[in-house]
């Protein structure tokens, strides 16, 4: 401690000063050069939200650095740029998708949709449809033909065909490709892959009657035309195959021909447009919340709150109990009992499965423990809870004896002196400081929970199932578990403007208990500030 | 601070220049295969990179991550030339227009035809089928001496095997796993989905609770009440028991060939039982497909029609994961007895239905199956209710609806305007004759009709004439409207105001 | 020594005793508790047939070593070709310690803002970062993808946007990009930030202020306060957010999978996973065996940072 002092309470010059703020401003300048660099790069490319989110990280960088009111920001800028980039931008964006009709079918921007569909080709009806030998002009290897031929009703019919110039049906000729032919040569397969990209643009012919490659696989020519053609000015795709009309419903973000009418089609794929509330909408009016929601509600809370409160206690029982000296080999145990945490959950939850099953399992053929795991609504919860606290009361472990550490021992040795015993210094003493620091982490801990898809999903997909439902639902679903089930399997795929509804939903009553919960650690940060 | 902030960049420069470099961008094709036939198909691009010096690269996947991740990278055009998939992602690939249309010309001839077909959508083909699936029935012959040819049998045999003690149980079937329970399922005759008169899915047709589907649980729960079977089997226990012999006969699919021949136990492979009408179990065909978002759409049809649809590498396909084949001249070929027998018990299947509804049907039906075989709710209980909760998501039950379809229904609520199935548009029976129901409607000009039965098939226009115009409703501010329509003059009216 | 405090020792030993034993039975019965699955994973392991439901301990038919081991060997002999398992278990370490060294170091900053400085707001913002941290994003996979792509698309884009910074080799933004080891790393880094500083701010509040108070009449800086007085203070916590980052980076696929695509650059979990995609035919006996190698330096990390973690009671007394 002395030794510290001495170092940090050290003199500083004025040159060191001087040095210290020039550094500070090149430091800087560095930094808005590169936020500058990608800004405008992002920009320039047309990727305007990540271009807004790197001028908010530079511009808040430089408010921080001068302001000196916010000097704690500094300390925690390089924490918040990474959060705004990768946790913030992410959020925004299932965030706005909630205002969205995102879904299957609606993936795309308008653009992206009416390019899709612009590229789509056919060949009318009348066009005759040829086989082809590409060729090549000796003497300029850009310069392409295709050799076209076809059964007609007299007999072959073959085409000599040129980028411009008309299509003459040769007369008299064998429809075997030749060596040679007006000084063109047939194109090696080779290279014909290697020109590839220019033949499939490459319009033989004169127009209206050009033929182009349609497969250069199986050697496939013919007229083809651009199927979907945008017509900005109504709003539409044309179809010049049918001669349908899609409108383009910027409400729905659909391409719909014969509208209102029995013959009403829609083109799809659709883009997505903003839809306002109507997810929300959606959500009371879906036959979600007429099912069994407020069970499944109820069971998500019981579920979030058992599994912080028996994962915390063993967590914190293993701490205490190895926090003597006295037991010997307890960093093997210690070690031993991290030893779950270190496993993917996701092998683990399968052999807790396997060691329950009444059939095979080890728990019923060699111990002769078999509660209904599977059937019973009430072993099931406790089964799924069990395999949690396995999970997670390591972690628990580690923060609990991270935080006995922390935990001055003269606080002991002065209780120890007015005689409290052990179990009066536990509750006196050691659970409110180690609340200090571990309640917050509670808390986290619950919201996790309350959204703890993966495990219910692989324990029994929320099974057993409930009986007589109007939604397909299981006693052991949560909230989140029963909603997604709804939003991605309603008959139209995956609607992930409804599951981003949802999840804002279920995030309002998170952060609900969550703002509650606050009003206790109110209190523990308290009783920090009076160590 | 910002020396430290400073540092901390150069420390992220420097370690990111350890990470492997990102390839070059050229012209090469991008191929997404899971790691069966990953390695096979490398090596034909290294054939095909020889011959036109077009760089193939081979991206190992999850098979079923293919389709999640084309979803994802498809749109922001970093997506593969060639997939490799199942022909049922068809439904949810298509109608996002990740897939482009393939045609396989006179190959087409070379490939078995229900396998070409499950992979054409709406008419259009989008895949080159490699192999096929279905289920087979599986019994060890040294407890069963002739498999049994109807259900009826196989519970007798069960009954039989479980008094004589030579296994503990006969036939067993996983307790939530519909897809393994519709051979049994179809040979009473139930069904998923109806067809329509051109043999597609009907998903507003539900045979969850048909007839032949309620028969099928009474027997499934039958086999439970006397005894037969027990809850909690999933695919690894149902096999460790067959394989350990405490099970005689199941049913399962070419996957599990490896591991059953592993265990050593007897076994034989044929076709599955049937009932009233032989059983039907759903095909699925996997194959290649081309995405959409290709640059090189006509390279990777030449790859795969000129390297890939041939007899050497389709047996390569073949060898490496022995299923059916869909290649004619290796399929013909398929000399060993299970496979053989496998390809006998799919002769009478139907290809899982593609269409997105199908979406819908796995965890209700699941839950149904479930819940008979821990007898929480008789067969028909289950299923009725299982049918109702997919009607419920799919809304198809809309016999009674009368809907006033129209440009006004998505500002307030429905999926999209025009849409004469949204229940949030439907009106309410008076009982006279009449339907009303009342919205509020934000400011603005509409259109609608009348609409019965939740589909354009009986609408009416202005005067109540049938496929008549539309009426026109405009609003010059937000208002309370209510719809009243009479079943007798097909008239509808418009009040405005509470 | 009176008699009343010699009947107190006594009684004090029977105490001890009596508490020693209940310590060590909850110690066993946790042991048990925290082993027994283990040990059906270790069986599944050396299982030949690599399924999980056959409970039996000792894989049946199994008559050499050779065949126990057949998992194994495939893992890291025979598949090696095709699937690299040491390149995915290095990139995988190399990930895990990149991340959780550089998540101690920005999370402890700002965690030491939090607990030290009183300013406007602190509170609303230590909140937030929770909020924020556990809101279920479920389509932040689809907008960390489209930041990775783009970040390595900068190397194309800035030549673009500004040609006279053409001559410069900008591909290291790649190196951030989709499918590198570096943009895996930002994306961790970022989305444990919350959670960590959390933690941390909890111990940071443990430490009692008069310590850097008394350093700070002293003419400490802030920056010296932190670095020389309380970091090495709460070493404890920055062991035991190291370890939890480290675990939870080596056993994350979900995102890993979508954002690597070559099999080289592959985390192990990504490469494991690969072997259970399969709608039926899984080979959970290589994945375990894959668990538990990858399990192998998690638990080395643990042993290596106990003692940082519990160093000994003494540790405690920070009144120096």
């Amino acid at each position: 401690m002395s030794a510290l002092s001495t170092n940090a309470g050290g003199p500083k010059g004025l040159p060191a000063l001087i040095s210290g703020q020039i550094l500070k401003l090149i430091g800087l300048a560095i930094l808005d050069a590169f936020g500058l660099l990608l800004f405008y790069a992002f920009w320039f490319s047309g990727n305007t939200a990540l271009a807004l989110i790197i001028a908010v990280i530079t511009i808040g960088m430089n408010v921080v650095i001068f302001v000196p009111r916010l000097y704690p920001l500094r300390w925690m800028s390089p924490g918040l740029a990474l959060m705004i980039l990768l946790v913030i931008y992410p959020l925004l964006f299932t965030v706005s998708t909630a205002f969205t009709n995102y879904s299957d079918g609606h993936l795309f921007s308008k653009e992206q949709a009416i390019a899709l569909h612009s590229k789509a080709t056919f060949t009318p009806e009348d066009a005759p449809t040829y086989r082809f030998t590409p060729y090549v002009n000796k003497a300029d290897p850009t310069d392409y033909a295709l050799w076209l031929t076809r059964e007609g009703d007299a007999g072959t019919e073959v085409i000599f065909a040129k980028e411009g110039e008309p299509l003459v049906v040769l007369e008299g000729v064998e429809p075997e490709p030749p060596e040679e032919y007006e000084g063109y040569r047939p194109l090696e397969r080779r290279e014909l892959v290697a020109a590839l990209s220019v033949l499939e643009t490459a319009q033989f012919g004169e127009e209206p009657n050009t033929v182009t490659v349609v497969s250069a696989a199986r050697g496939v020519a013919a007229r083809s035309l651009q199927r979907y053609v945008w017509n900005a000015e109504l709003n539409g795709l044309e179809d010049r195959q049918t001669g349908l009309f899609y409108a383009a419903d910027d409400e729905t973000g659909s391409f719909i021909a014969n509208k209102g009418r029995a013959e009403q089609q829609e083109l799809q794929p659709g883009y997505w447009v903003g839809v306002g509330f109507n997810n929300f909408r959606r959500f009371v009016e879906s036959p979600a919340l007429r099912g069994p929601l407020v069970q499944v509600f109820v069971w998500t809370v019981a579920f979030a709150f058992f599994s912080v409160m028996t994962t915390f206690v063993a967590g914190l029982i293993m701490a205490l109990v190895l926090n003597s000296p006295d037991i010997p080999g307890r960093k093997v145990i210690r070690s031993l009992l991290i030893i779950p945490y270190a496993i993917p959950g996701v092998i683990s939850i399968l052999v807790w499965k396997g060691m329950m099953n009444p059939n095979l399992g080890v728990l019923a053929r060699s111990f002769g423990i078999n509660p209904p795991w599977f059937s019973d609504p009430l072993w099931a919860k406790i089964g799924i809870l069990l395999i949690n606290l396995w999970l997670g009361y390591p972690y628990m472990m580690l923060i609990c004896s991270g935080a006995l550490q922390a935990i001055p021992t003269d606080i002991y040795e002065a209780s120890s002196v007015d005689g409290a015993n052990p179990w009066q210094r536990f509750w006196n003493i050691t659970l409110p400081l180690l609340l200090v620091t571990v309640g917050p982490l509670l808390i986290a801990s619950f919201t996790y929970n309350f959204n703890n898809f993966v495990v219910v999903e692989a324990f029994n997909k929320g099974g057993p199932p409930i009986p007589g439902t109007l939604t397909p639902a299981g006693y052991t679903d949560i909230l989140i578990s029963y909603t997604y089930r709804l939003a991605f399997g309603s008959g139209r795929g995956a609607d992930y403007g409804l599951a981003s509804a949802i999840t804002i939903i279920i995030f309002a009553i998170v952060a609900g208990v969550t703002l509650l919960q606050f009003r206790f650690t109110g209190q523990w940060e308290e009783v920090s500030e009076n160590v | 601070m910002k020396k430290h902030l400073m540092l901390l960049t150069v420390v992220i420069l420097i370690l990111g220049s350890l990470a492997p470099a990102l390839a070059q961008e050229a012209t090469s094709l991008v191929i997404w295969a899971d790691d069966t036939r990953a390695p096979i198909l490398a090596e034909v691009g290294k054939a095909f990179t020889e011959e036109y010096g077009v760089e193939v690269v081979v991206q190992e996947m999850g098979f079923g991550d293919i389709r999640d991740g084309l979803k994802v990278a498809g749109p922001a055009g970093e997506g593969p030339d060639i997939i490799i998939g199942a022909h049922d992602w068809l439904g949810e690939l298509v109608v996002n227009g990740l897939l482009a249309p393939i045609d396989l010309g006179d190959k087409a001839a070379e490939f078995f035809t229900p396998a070409v077909d499950a992979f054409t959508y709406d008419g259009v083909l989008y895949g080159m089928p490699y192999a096929m699936e279905n289920l087979a029935f599986i019994y060890n012959p040294e407890l069963v001496a002739t498999p049994p040819t109807t259900w009826t049998e196989v519970k007798e045999l069960s009954a039989e095997i479980q008094a004589s003690g030579a296994a503990k149980y006969g036939y067993i079937i996983r307790t939530n796993d519909p897809y393994h329970w519709m051979p049994m399922f179809s040979a009473f005759g139930g069904y998923v989905f109806g067809r329509n008169e051109v043999g597609a899915y009907d998903p507003t047709d539900i045979g969850l609770d048909s007839e032949g589907a309620l028969a099928a649980g009474a027997y499934l729960q039958s086999l439970v009440e006397e005894g037969l079977l027990v809850p909690d089997i999933d695919y690894d226990i149902e096999h460790t028991m067959f394989e350990t012999g405490e099970a005689a006969m199941i049913v399962t699919g070419p996957w599990a060939l490896p591991r059953i021949k592993a265990s050593g136990v007897p076994y034989a492979v044929t076709m599955i039982p049937g009932e009233v009408q032989p059983a039907s179990p759903f095909l699925g065909v996997q194959g290649f497909m081309i995405s959409a978002f290709s640059q090189n759409q006509m390279l990777a049809e030449i790859f795969l029609l000129d390297y890939v649809a041939n007899a050497d590498v389709m047996q390569q396909i073949f060898d490496a994961d022995p299923r059916p084949s869909a290649y004619l001249a290796v399929r013909e070929a398929i000399t060993d007895p299970d496979i053989a027998g496998f390809v006998a018990a799919g002769a009478n299947g139907a290809a899982m239905p593609a269409i997105p509804e199908m979406a819908s049907v796995w965890t209700a039906w699941g839950n149904a199956m479930e819940l008979i075989i821990r007898q929480t709710e008789s067969a028909e209980a289950a299923l009725t209710n299982a049918a109702a909760q997919v009607r419920e998501l799919l809304a198809t039950d809309l016999s009674a609806m009368v809907n006033i379809p129209g440009s006004w229904q998505a500002a307030v609520g429905c999926a999209s305007d025009w849409d004469p199935a949204c229940k949030v548009t439907a009106l309410t029976d008076n009982g006279d004759g009449t339907f009303s129901g009342t919205f509020n409607i934000p400011a603005g000009s509409y259109e609608f009709k009348a609409a019965l039965g939740g589909s354009w098939g009986e609408n009416y226009g202005v005067d109540g004439v049938r496929d008549g115009g539309n009426y026109s409703l405009v609003l010059e501010a937000d208002s309370v409207v209510t719809f009243t329509y009479d079943s007798a003059t097909h008239l509808v009216t418009v009040t405005i105001g509470e | 020594m009176s008699s009343r405090t010699e009947s107190r020792m006594v009684v004090g030993g029977r105490e001890k005793l009596l508490e020693l034993t209940l310590r060590w039975v909850v110690i066993v019965i946790a042991v048990a508790f925290a082993l027994f699955p283990v040990v059906w994973i270790f069986s599944a392991a050396f299982n030949p047939t690599g399924n999980l439901a056959n409970q039996t301990l000792i894989p049946q038919g199994v008559d050499s070593l050779d065949e126990l081991l057949t998992n194994f060997r495939g893992l890291l002999v025979e598949d090696v070709d095709i699937h690299p398992f040491w390149n995915w278990l290095g990139n995988s370490i190399f990930v895990a310690s990149i991340t959780s060294v550089l998540t101690v170091l920005v999370a402890a900053l700002s965690a030491y803002a939090f607990s030290r400085f009183r300013f406007a707001g602190r509170r609303n913002l230590l909140v937030l970062v929770l909020l924020i941290q556990v809101f279920p994003n479920m389509l932040a996979m689809v907008a960390l993808f489209l930041i990775l792509q783009q970040i390595g698309k900068l190397s194309e884009y800035i030549p673009q946007a500004l040609p006279f910074l053409e001559g410069i080799n900008w591909s290291f933004f790649s190196l951030f990009g989709l499918n590198s080891l570096g943009g895996l790393i930002l994306v961790y880094m970022g989305g444990a930030m919350g959670i960590n500083t959390w933690l941390m701010k909890g111990f940071f509040d443990s430490v009692p202020r008069d310590i850097d108070e008394s350093a700070q009449v002293d003419g400490a800086s802030h920056w010296q306060t932190f670095w020389m007085l309380i970091f090495p203070l709460v070493r404890p916590i920055l062991a035991v957010v190291a370890i939890l980052s480290f675990i939870g980076t080596i056993n994350e696929f979900v995102l890993a999978r979508v954002m690597l695509r070559d099999k080289t650059t592959w985390t192990l979990m990504v490469g494991l996973y690969n072997y259970v995609s399969d709608n039926f035919a899984r080979d959970w006996g290589k994945f375990a065996a894959g668990a538990l190698i990858s399990a192998t330096p998690i638990v080395i990390l643990y042993i290596a940072l106990q003692d940082q973690i519990v160093g000994g009671l003494t540790q405690g007394a920070v009144k120096g």
